[in-house]
């Protein structure tokens, strides 16, 4: 299953990722979303930061985290790329992320939109959502 | 799909889609462009955009565009609202993630000739003392107190702690600070974001330009605004960086609960927006001017750093660079206008759009009294910018003119157009020098990527907003490392 792919939009990053769990979506919109600052990465052991979350629903809360996970990024000039989940339900969610230091990035991502935003459960039963960030 | 059909022709340069296009409209949507540049926005969806925003409570008049609209998240880049101050609502995604992001214009009093032989050398050392704050550039971190001194003093508080000259305050649009910031209204996790970005120009669009005057419209304004042909000059373009987004952030995502409160439906999430007067209103307000505080603070520590590798380079022989104006484009303000011939207190949402006061506008430094201020509109890298003069004509437009060129092409449809190297190479074969990190930021900010900001400026010329008075051609272009 391709994880993420990027859509045309004239200003902006637009992405839409799959998976087949709820769970694989986010993972794979943070991998979308991490990649995308082109990174480049200090050989050093994996970094890990928790995240706890509140939103109004799901799509919300896939914002929601990858805002926190990019705040994450930026703070501490680290990327992450695995995910441990500890709680997760459509408005809640309980997360250890799990990545490396980074030494410079490349590009900026300055934030996470609600912007055309589409979190879906496909007929086959898996997952896909669009998420617009302003770049 | 919105169609030419939809618009009454009002000028040349002014259309407009009128309130019964959509029930949920509260006002008209009116975009100034020319014939042609109006069927290339149907290429995207910035005129239901300008729709949407005219279906905000207390949007007076009608809602704007300028000619360089195109697609934005919840209002269109180019976008211009005015909320009545006691019935209206105030949107974060009105002013954009950047809060303040915003352009100034340095002069020198040196013409081409002279700067030439040491322009390279010029360029490198400004490319080491201004980093881009992605990378290994010089990197200090300021504790939380010295962030809320800025967030509050803005460019006065730079000054003031020695980072440039008196007179850089008067030359900023609203003297570099707005007085309805309070820090406390700023989350610890932007404090936190801002704490190693200023004096940082950031990436995507950002520059730093060293261009010079190629031709001047207005001899009688550009003489006050101290202009002339072959002039060097220096152009800075960033904004508030990590520590405005995340304000941003953290109040569309408040607002978004609260509208549930107050009853406030949209038709787009991004417009997420709360009355002036409750106190998410309020709260974002402050927190907005503290951002717009920090990109000006930004602009002017960018100034210090330009300002000693001009020494460092041309000795102090050269005469130090002067503070020509600083506008911002990405920005909130209580401003006072005549609606039916009274005036009354509005909330100018500004979203890649500049203020253009005219002449004798209280608000503009006395230096340019007489004539208007300046206007200064950035093109694409490698290509011409302008410095325009604010007229009374726009009156009509709440005294707003565009913000660039606006990009018509993706970044990503740019990177497969146009290889990077290609784009340096032709840069280069016009004489621009380049000084960059990576090729692809390069082939994304290539000038086929946008739209041609000659024409974009002809409209706000033609339809009398603003006038023109120079055009400057880029030298140096000037990624940070």
């Amino acid at each position: 299953m391709k994880k993420y792919e990027i859509l045309e939009h004239t200003a902006d990053l637009k992405m839409r990722a799959f998976g087949r769990t709820k769970e694989e979506l986010f993972l794979n919109m943070l991998l979308g979303m991490t990649n995308s600052l082109r990174a480049e990465i200090k050989k050093q052991k994996s970094k890990i930061k928790k995240i706890k979350i509140k939103s109004l629903n799901l799509s919300n809360l896939l914002v929601d985290f990858l805002s926190e996970a990019l705040y994450l990024t930026q703070i501490n000039r680290e990327i992450y790329n695995k995910i441990k989940f500890k709680k997760f339900t459509d408005i809640k969610l309980e997360v250890e992320l799990i990545g490396q230091k980074v030494e410079r990035f490349s590009e900026d991502i300055k934030a996470v939109t609600y912007h055309d935003l589409d979190v879906r459960q496909r007929k086959d039963g898996t997952w896909e959502a669009t998420v617009l960030f302003d770049i | 799909m919105i169609a030419k059909k939809d618009f009454k022709k009002l000028s040349e340069w002014l259309w407009e889609i009128p309130q019964s296009f959509r029930q949920d409209m509260r006002v008209p949507a009116r975009i100034y462009v020319s014939e042609k540049m109006l069927e290339d926005t149907f290429g995207d969806k910035s005129i239901d955009q300008l729709v949407n925003v005219a279906t905000l409570p207390g949007i007076t008049k009608y809602s704007l565009a300028m000619p360089d609209i195109h697609e934005g998240y919840g209002f269109p880049i180019g976008g211009v609202a005015a909320m009545d101050i006691s019935t209206g609502v105030i949107s974060p995604g009105g002013v954009g993630y950047d809060i303040n992001c915003g352009v100034r214009a340095l002069k020198s009093n040196l013409e081409q000739k002279e700067a030439q032989p040491f322009l390279d050398k010029l360029a490198i050392k400004i490319q080491r003392e201004v980093p881009s704050g992605l990378g290994r550039g010089r990197q200090i971190k300021l504790d939380t107190t010295s962030v809320n001194k800025i967030l509050e003093g803005g460019v006065k508080r730079l000054v003031e702690k020695g980072f440039g000259e008196k007179e850089d305050i008067e030359s900023c649009e609203s003297e570099g600070q707005l007085p309805q910031a309070d820090a406390s209204t700023v989350s610890e996790k932007a404090k936190n974001r801002g704490r190693d970005q200023v004096g940082t120009l950031g990436s995507g669009n950002h520059f730093l330009e060293i261009q010079k005057v190629e031709k001047i419209f207005e001899e009688e304004v550009a003489k006050i605004f101290g202009l002339f042909p072959d002039q060097i000059l220096i152009m800075i373009h960033t904004g508030s960086r990590g520590l405005g987004h995340q304000i941003a952030t953290d109040y569309i995502r408040e607002m978004m609960r609260a509208m549930l409160k107050y009853g406030i439906i949209l038709p787009d999430r991004e417009l997420a927006a709360s009355p002036i007067n409750s106190p998410e209103g309020k709260g974002y307000f402050s927190a907005m001017a503290c951002g717009a505080n920090y990109a000006w603070a930004n602009r002017q520590m960018i100034t210090h750093y330009v300002r000693k590798a001009w020494t460092d380079v041309l000795g102090s022989q050269a005469s130090s660079l002067e503070l020509l104006y600083d506008v911002a484009h990405n920005i909130a303000k209580i401003e006072e206008h005549e609606v039916n011939g009274k005036p009354k207190k509005l909330v100018v949402h500004r979203k890649g759009a500049t203020r253009a006061f005219p002449p004798q506008h209280p608000e503009i430094p006395k230096k340019y009294q007489k004539v208007g201020q300046p206007v200064i509109i950035p093109g694409t890298m490698g290509t011409a910018s302008y410095i325009l003069v604010g007229t009374e004509k726009s009156k009509e437009a709440w005294y707003t003119v565009c913000h660039g060129a606006g990009r018509v092409m993706s970044r990503h449809a740019a990177i497969r157009s146009f290889p990077g190297n290609q784009v340096v190479q032709n840069l280069e074969t016009k004489g621009i020098i380049v000084k960059y990190w990576g090729l692809r930021g390069i082939a994304e900010e290539a000038p086929g990527a946008y739209k041609d900001v000659d024409d974009v400026v002809e409209v706000i010329h033609s339809s009398g907003l603003s006038k023109k008075v120079a055009r400057l051609v880029p030298l140096a272009v000037i990624k940070g490392e």
